[in-house]
This record gives structure tokens, C-alpha cells and sequence, in this order.
């Protein structure tokens, strides 16, 4: 069989490829060294400075601050991650986790059952993501614009339904305040799930693989069979998802419900996400990496509060990373296509 | 010379005023065109040298442009002469694109120089082709669909008033130079709504109401119906009558007749032949294409394996709005047939239509013998059709994804255990198991970026991509296009082998050189039809040339 493929071959036109230069990697440093290199060493950075400049900085009770404050960040940020990665943004995050925190402790706070709330909660978790789902996919309206109009519509009904205040309720405790073991709140533990689920998804799965090649080639991966709208949609079912974990997470953890929870989060879990290495231009990102940018925002929040710095100024050095990051991630683009 | 060609432009244009209504005649001296003898056009034929009524509007000399190291124009003289059509032929990739394009200023010559009037440049800035009245009527539309046709054809110059726009005038410009050419196009209506035959008439009104003394059309009739290239023509003769100077690119031989005055035939980036059109007949100009290249094209040797019994890709009386008529097709295991036609024959849609990304109008498409309505790629892919599209950057290769990757994408659900579940090893396999049987020329680490790999390569992984998946029947598009002649060797070798594992083939390309060296067949289309069905030793490129310019 293989002597009548080879008869059947038509004779070499030219000498095959004998002059084609073989093509090597790019050279330059900055597409070379794994971006997580460079997160991991800023964030060591970071810790010395900070346990210089403060002895209480690596304290255990410190460190689990820390993991705790960034808890919802990084459950938000695992579902974002695998958006950007495709090329789409999830901006109604931090309003989605009001709503669905508003859901529940309005429920509580008017006595209704734990178990019913907490079940409804996440049900309009899951709708707020299905309904971002549809209307990228299904009406085809560009993610951020969807999800910018979603962060101002959800944040409204959150706020219509408490009227514009704080509603204390009682019990459902557990889950914002309980600390099963580590002294440790649960919060951390469910971070550190939803970590694990999606690293495994983006590497070992077909819904992973999909995402990224989404991200890199919209047209090409329609061609080679993806079902893009599918993938993406259930991204979106996966934030929705997150958002609602996320809403019981911030109730649970203040015993209030409020419209303004959450207030302004969706840029944290943007710069994280791009800190983290996700590129703008799809196609490119890792868990890891968004979970170290988690981790570096944490420890400069907690750092300069430590340090006593007004808070007013952690907002002007969250934006200026996020700028960073971009710019950065831009950089490393126009190096790749030049070389 | 620019002011007295501006002179002749402004009386040429008060003249046609009243032109609306000889129409007629303008079409007997179409059919005029055709007579061999002397000239009509005295300026016409002098391009030699031989003085001329009319001084050229634009003379290039020696220009010589490279690409990458690579010289593609090796100092080419044209003369664009006032009054007369200059027909540029060759095949693709003898320069004439690169050619005019220097001649627009869109490309910086690397030698030779370009005289306009008493200037002598060394090559032209894009403002200097614009002051020199030479305008560029492209393939694909450079115009703005969300903009009205009035707004497309002051594009760049809108008449304005302290920043405001003033529309009125803007409107009465559109309106004048459509009158002009005879046109009853509404200034208001929207460039996007328009048919495509339209769209060029706004392109070239355009043209004509920003001066255009040397205007260069790059194969406009490829998109156009009949009617409308009918039109066409007697427009681009009745500039020819105003003292405009016209370089039509064409593929197209009946055109060359029809339409030109002179004709020059560029291939390897050298003047071919060059004279008048009546001295040429359709074989002088085919064989001054081919050229010596002719005898390099050969045929693959004989089939010595058996075709299945079942075609695996059938198509009856398929018709498809705005791209083809009537198609009858099939492709049995283990042959491959080639759908060759230039751009706008249809032969490209046709094979999207038989992926399921165009639905039929009309007639059928059956996969491995079974129905196969358009569903898109996800089902057709089911159905056992692989696709390797024509713009690999674009449609085909994720750049920033391992090759491994690029390799397993249609297969990922076959290869999933539990239908979720990859293993980078399971890809990896994937990719190594074609990397050899198609010689792709890479690190042979399946992690290495597909971008970082030659464009031969790259498309070598596409290929691979539906081998892995076992597809017993493949379109392609152009399959080889952007791809070097080492590895294009190399891919027609592979397709040649698959064939003889079985699998069905069907290349739609517009590369008549492909079509010779690796086709079993040869469906010929021109306008949405079949225009001739070749088979064996019987695809030659001179036949296919002449069947699709016929």
C-alpha cells in the first residue's frame, strides 16, 4: 500500500522546502518569559515591601484578610476569565451580586423560608447570566454594550427593591461568617473550588479548549465546527452563576441587604483579569494568571490600608494598574506581530 | 499638460451633456472595436514610440519593484495615452496589480521613474498620482455604504463652508456627473442599498467628478452581471471619447477585444507583448501569458486506484441567489475536481454552499448520499465535510494557539473521554501523527504557536486538521494561495495520496496552474455557470484560460 501512494505522488516541482527557512519562536523577552513569571514576581515584590513596612503584614489573621477580602473578587473573576479569554466581558457582575444579595436578604428580612431564598437567589443569579447570554448571542448585541446596560439595570432593581436602603435580616450567618477550619472563612474555600473547577475546565475540557479558540479566531472556529454562540452562553450561565454564589457570599457575610453592595467591583475583576494576563484580543489567558492579579490587588488594597493610606487613593492605584495592564498587554501584541 | 488636460476634460464633459441619448451609437463603435485595420483611434496604436496625436498622460519608465528580496517587476515601461483603452493582462502574480498600484502612489517603485507633463519623478507620492488626475477604481470597494451616493462621490473633498458641509452642492455635484453618464441614480439614496453594478457606477462617478485623466480599473467586470458590464463598456467608451486615458485589468480575452485599443501582457514581472489589440488574436494573448511557465505545469501521473461507487459530494440543478445557476456536480472517493473560476464565477460560493454556509435556491446537495440542507459548519462537519477555507489568516488558523491545537479542533469531541475531557497528550498525538505524513516543516513541538509557522505549513496543519477527523469528503478554496511553490509541491503530493486513501476532493480556486497539476476533473465556471467540463490530459491551461474568458 504505501510503495502505490508513493507511485502515486506526482515528482517534487522543486526541491522541497530545501531553502525555506525554518521559522523559530519570536526572540524578544517580553513574548517569551510566561507572563505568571512576571505576576509572581511583582507579587513577591509586593509582600516584602509591605512586611517591611508593616510587621503585622504577614501575620496569619493577616493573611486570611487578605484571602477573604478577595474571596468574591476571585469567584467573580474565574467565570470572567474564561469571557475574556473568548473575547467577550461580563461589566454586570458587581450589580448582579447586589441583586441577587438584595433577593435574599429582602426575602430573610421579610421571614420567608432560608432554603426558598437562598434557591431563588441563585435562580436570578443564573437568569442575570442567561439573559446576558441571549442577548450576545441570540440578538447579537456586542458583550460590553449588553453587560454595561445589564450593570445599570441591575443595579437599579437592586435598588428599587430596598428602596434605596440598608435591610438587616437575621440568621443565614454561616456561610459569610462561619470559619470551618484554618480559622478560615468558607468564602476562601469556595474561591479556592471555583479556582481549581476552572483551571481544570480551560485546560482539560472541550468547553476550555472551545473558549480559547474562540478568542483567537471567531470566523475559524465557527468553520472548524465550535459552536460558538453555545460556548459562549454557557460562559455567561457560568457568571451568572458565580454572581450568585457571589450575592449569598456578600448577605451572608454584612447580614444587610443592600443596592449599593458590591459597588464599582467589576472594574477590580477587569484589572485582574488583565493583569492576570487574559489579552484584550481574545484568545490568551490563564486562571493562574487572573488569580495572581486577584492576589496582587488584595495585597495592595490591604497593604496601603495597613499603611494608612486613604482609601480614596487605593481607587487611583487600582485604575492606574488596570491602565498598566493594558498598555502592557498591548506592548506584548505589537512585539508578537513584528517579529 | 495639466492644465490643457484639464481643458480637454472640461470640454469633453460640456460635449456629453446631450450624450444620454446616443447611446446607441456609442454601441456600434463597441461592435467597431472588433474590426481589425486601421485604427480609428489615431492616438491609439502609438506606443512605440511613434509619435502620437495626443502626448501621454502619464509615462512610466523601467520601474522595477521588489517584495521581501524578491523582485516582482523588473523595470516595466507603460504609457497611459489620453483617448485610448490600455488593456494589462497576465496571470496572477505577473505584476499588473503591483504594477498600477505604483502608479497610484500606493507603492513606492524601487527603480525606474514616472513622468507626468515636464515632471520627471522617481516615483509617485499618492498626492502626486491625485495632482496627475490618476484614479484607481479597485476590485473591492473603497467606498462608504453607510454614506449616500452623493456623499460617496465627493468622498474626500465634500464641498464645505467654515467646517459645515454643504449638502446642496453637494448633491448638485453628484447629480451633474451622474446626468453625464447617463445614469438615474437617486444622490440620496444609500451606497449599502444599491446592486453591485451600481455600487461601481458610484465608484467611478466619483473618479470622474474629481478629474480622473488617467483611470485605472482592476478587473471591474469580475462582480458584474452581463447587463451591467453592457453598461460598463459604454461608459468607459464614451470617456474614452472625452480624452481620458483608461488601463482596464482584466482576465477576461473576450473583454480585451471588446473593450481596448492597446493590450500588454505582463508575466514574471516583465512586458510579455505589448501592441495594438487588433494585432493580437485569443491565442497570441494566451500563449504570451503562459509563456515558458506553461511547460513547468505537469499533469499528476495517472490514477492507479479505483473510485468509489458513491459519490460523496452530489450536487443537482443547485442554484444560489447572486452566485451560480443550475450546477450539476459530483465528487466520487478518491478523486479530486477542481470548480475553476475567476472571482464573481461563482465557483467559490459553490463550494461554501456544499460546507453549508450558503443555502440552496434551488436543486440539491447530497453528502456521502444522503440530503444535506444548509445548516452550517457544525452539522456539514458531522456529515462528514471538511473545509479549508480560502483566507487562512482569517478563517482557518488560530495564530495564537499551539499547533497541536490548530490540528485536534474538529476532533475534540471524538477525542473527549466523557465527552469533556482532553488530554494536551491525546492532541499532541494528533499532531504528530500528520506532522510527518504531511511534511510540515516546524520544530515538531506541538506547542509551538501555528502563527510562527511559513504560510505553506500553516495551511498543512489546516489540511491535517480534517484528516484527523476522518472526513471522507474535503472543500477547499484556494487552497494553495499565499503558499510558496516548495510547499505547494509538497500539498498537492498530499492531496494527491489522500485521494488514493479515498477521500473525495473538491478545489474551488481560481489558480488555472493548481487546477492542471493536481485535478481529475475540471469544472470550468464563468458568470454563475458552468461554462465547460474538462477531464484527464484534456485540463491544459490554455483550455481552462479560454474557457473561463469565454
Amino acid at each position: 500500500m504505501a510503495d502505490e501512494i508513493q507511485g502515486a505522488a506526482p515528482p517534487p516541482v522543486a526541491a522541497p522546502g530545501a531553502d525555506i527557512p525554518e521559522p523559530g519562536p519570536s526572540r524578544s523577552w517580553v513574548t517569551r518569559v510566561p507572563e505568571t513569571a512576571a505576576l509572581i514576581v511583582v507579587l513577591i515584590g509586593l509582600i516584602v515591601f509591605f512586611s517591611i513596612r508593616s510587621e503585622f503584614f504577614l501575620t496569619q489573621d493577616n493573611i486570611v484578610n487578605i484571602l477573604s477580602a478577595v474571596a468574591v473578587l476571585g469567584i467573580l473573576a474565574c467565570p470572567a476569565t474564561m469571557l475574556l479569554i473568548s473575547g467577550q466581558f461580563d461589566l454586570s457582575v458587581a450589580s448582579g451580586v447586589a441583586l441577587t444579595s438584595v433577593v435574599l436578604g429582602y426575602g430573610l428580612a421579610d421571614g420567608s423560608g432560608t432554603v426558598l431564598m437562598v434557591c431563588l437567589a441563585i435562580a436570578a443569579g443564573i437568569a442575570i447570566g442567561i439573559a446576558n447570554g441571549f442577548l450576545v448571542t441570540v440578538v447579537g448585541i456586542n458583550s460590553i454594550i449588553t453587560t454595561l446596560g445589564t450593570l445599570a439595570v441591575l443595579r437599579g432593581l437592586a435598588q428599587l427593591r430596598t428602596d434605596g436602603r440598608s435591610v438587616g435580616f437575621e440568621g443565614f450567618t454561616e456561610l459569610g461568617l462561619g470559619r470551618p477550619i484554618f480559622d478560615t472563612p468558607w468564602s476562601v474555600f469556595i474561591l479556592l473550588g471555583v479556582v481549581v473547577a476552572s483551571i481544570v475546565a480551560m485546560r482539560y475540557t472541550t468547553f476550555g479548549r472551545s473558549l480559547y479558540a474562540i478568542g483567537a479566531n471567531p470566523t475559524a472556529a465557527r468553520l472548524a465546527g465550535i459552536r460558538v454562540n453555545r460556548v459562549i452562553f454557557l460562559a455567561f450561565v457560568l457568571s451568572g452563576l458565580a454572581i450568585a454564589v457571589c450575592g449569598l457570599i456578600v448577605a451572608s457575610e454584612t447580614g444587610q441587604a443592600s443596592g449599593n453592595a458590591a459597588l464599582g467591583l467589576e472594574l477590580s475583576v477587569v484589572t485582574a483579569v488583565i493583569l492576570g494576563g487574559a489579552s484584550l484580543s481574545g484568545g490568551r489567558g490563564t486562571i493562574l494568571g487572573t488569580i495572581l492579579g486577584v492576589l496582587i490587588l488584595g495585597v495592595i488594597t490591604n497593604g496601603l490600608t495597613l499603611l494608612s493610606v486613604n482609601t480614596f487613593w487605593q481607587d487611583v492605584t487600582r485604575g492606574s494598574l488596570l491602565i498598566a495592564a493594558v498598555a502592557f498587554d498591548q506592548l506584548r501584541l505589537r512585539l508578537t506581530k513584528s517579529v | 499638460m495639466r492644465r490643457a488636460g484639464g481643458r480637454v476634460m472640461l470640454s469633453a464633459r460640456r460635449a456629453l451633456t446631450g450624450v444620454a441619448h446616443r447611446s446607441y451609437a456609442g454601441r456600434n463603435r463597441i461592435r467597431e472595436g472588433f474590426l481589425p485595420g486601421p485604427s480609428h483611434h489615431a492616438g491609439g496604436v502609438g506606443d512605440e514610440g511613434v509619435s502620437t496625436v495626443t502626448e501621454p498622460a502619464l509615462r512610466a519608465r523601467g520601474i522595477r519593484k521588489s517584495f521581501g528580496g524578491v523582485e516582482v517587476l523588473h523595470g516595466v515601461d507603460l504609457d497611459a495615452i489620453p483617448g485610448s483603452v490600455l488593456a494589462l493582462l497576465g496571470e496572477n502574480g505577473a505584476g499588473k496589480s503591483t504594477l498600477v498600484k505604483i502608479l497610484a502612489g500606493d507603492y513606492t517603485a524601487d527603480g525606474g521613474e514616472v513622468v507626468v507633463g515636464e515632471r520627471t519623478h522617481h516615483s509617485l507620492t499618492p498626492r502626486q498620482a491625485r495632482a496627475a488626475g490618476v484614479r484607481m477604481i479597485f476590485q473591492e470597494f473603497q467606498d462608504a455604504p453607510t454614506l449616500t451616493v452623493a456623499e460617496n462621490v465627493s468622498l474626500g473633498r465634500l464641498p464645505s463652508a467654515g467646517g459645515f458641509v454643504k449638502r446642496r452642492e453637494m448633491r448638485r455635484r453628484a447629480r451633474e456627473v451622474l446626468d453625464q453618464m447617463g445614469v438615474d441614480l437617486d444622490p440620496g439614496a444609500l451606497v449599502g442599498d444599491l446592486r453591485v453594478g451600481e455600487r461601481q457606477v458610484v465608484e467611478i462617478a466619483r473618479a470622474l467628478s474629481d478629474d480622473a485623466r488617467v483611470l485605472i480599473l482592476d478587473e471591474p467586470t469580475a462582480a458584474l452581471s452581463q447587463q451591467e458590464v453592457e453598461r460598463l463598456f459604454i461608459f468607459l467608451h464614451r470617456l474614452r471619447e472625452q480624452g481620458t486615458a483608461i488601463i482596464y485589468i482584466t482576465h477576461r480575452l473576450d473583454e480585451v477585444q471588446e473593450i481596448s485599443d492597446r493590450v500588454m501582457v505582463l508575466r514574471d514581472g516583465d512586458v510579455a507583448a505589448l501592441g495594438a489589440t487588433s494585432e493580437f488574436d485569443r491565442a497570441a494573448l494566451v500563449s504570451a501569458m503562459i509563456g515558458r511557465s506553461a511547460g513547468a505545469v505537469d499533469r499528476p501521473p495517472p490514477r492507479d486506484w479505483e473510485l468509489g461507487a458513491e459519490p460523496v459530494i452530489e450536487l443537482r440543478g443547485a442554484s444560489c441567489d447572486r452566485a451560480f445557476e443550475g450546477l450539476d456536480l459530483e465528487v466520487f472517493p478518491g478523486e479530486i475536481v477542481a470548480l475553476y473560476g475567476k472571482l464573481g464565477s461563482g465557483s467559490g460560493e459553490a463550494a461554501e454552499a456544499v460546507f453549508g454556509l450558503r443555502a440552496l435556491r434551488e436543486g440539491e446537495l447530497r453528502v456521502l448520499g444522503r440530503p444535506a440542507p444548509a445548516r452550517g459548519p457544525a452539522v456539514a462537519i458531522g456529515r462528514g465535510v471538511g473545509f479549508v477555507p480560502a483566507d487562512r489568516k482569517r478563517e482557518a488558523a488560530f495564530l495564537v494557539r499551539p499547533v497541536a491545537e490548530n490540528v485536534a479542533v474538529a476532533s475534540w469531541s471524538r477525542m473527549a473521554r466523557l465527552q469533556t475531557l482532553i488530554s494536551r497528550a491525546s492532541e499532541a498525538g494528533a499532531y504528530r501523527r500528520w506532522h510527518d505524513e504531511l511534511r510540515v516543516r516546524s520544530r515538531n513541538d506541538p506547542m509551538q504557536q501555528i502563527g510562527t509557522l511559513s504560510g505553506g505549513n500553516q495551511q498543512k496543519v489546516v489540511l491535517a486538521r480534517w484528516l484527523e477527523r476522518g472526513s471522507p469528503a474535503l472543500v477547499m478554496v484556494e487552497p494553495t494561495r499565499g503558499v510558496d511553490v516548495g510547499a505547494r509541491a509538497d500539498f498537492y503530493r498530499s492531496m494527491r495520496r489522500l485521494a488514493a486513501d479515498g477521500i473525495g476532493m473538491l478545489v474551488a480556486t481560481s489558480d488555472y496552474e493548481e487546477v492542471v497539476q493536481v485535478a481529475d476533473r475540471a469544472v470550468v465556471m464563468g458568470r454563475g455557470r458552468v461554462a465547460a467540463r474538462l477531464e484527464g490530459d484534456a485540463i491544459t491551461t490554455s483550455r481552462l484560460l479560454e474557457a473561463a474568458g469565454g
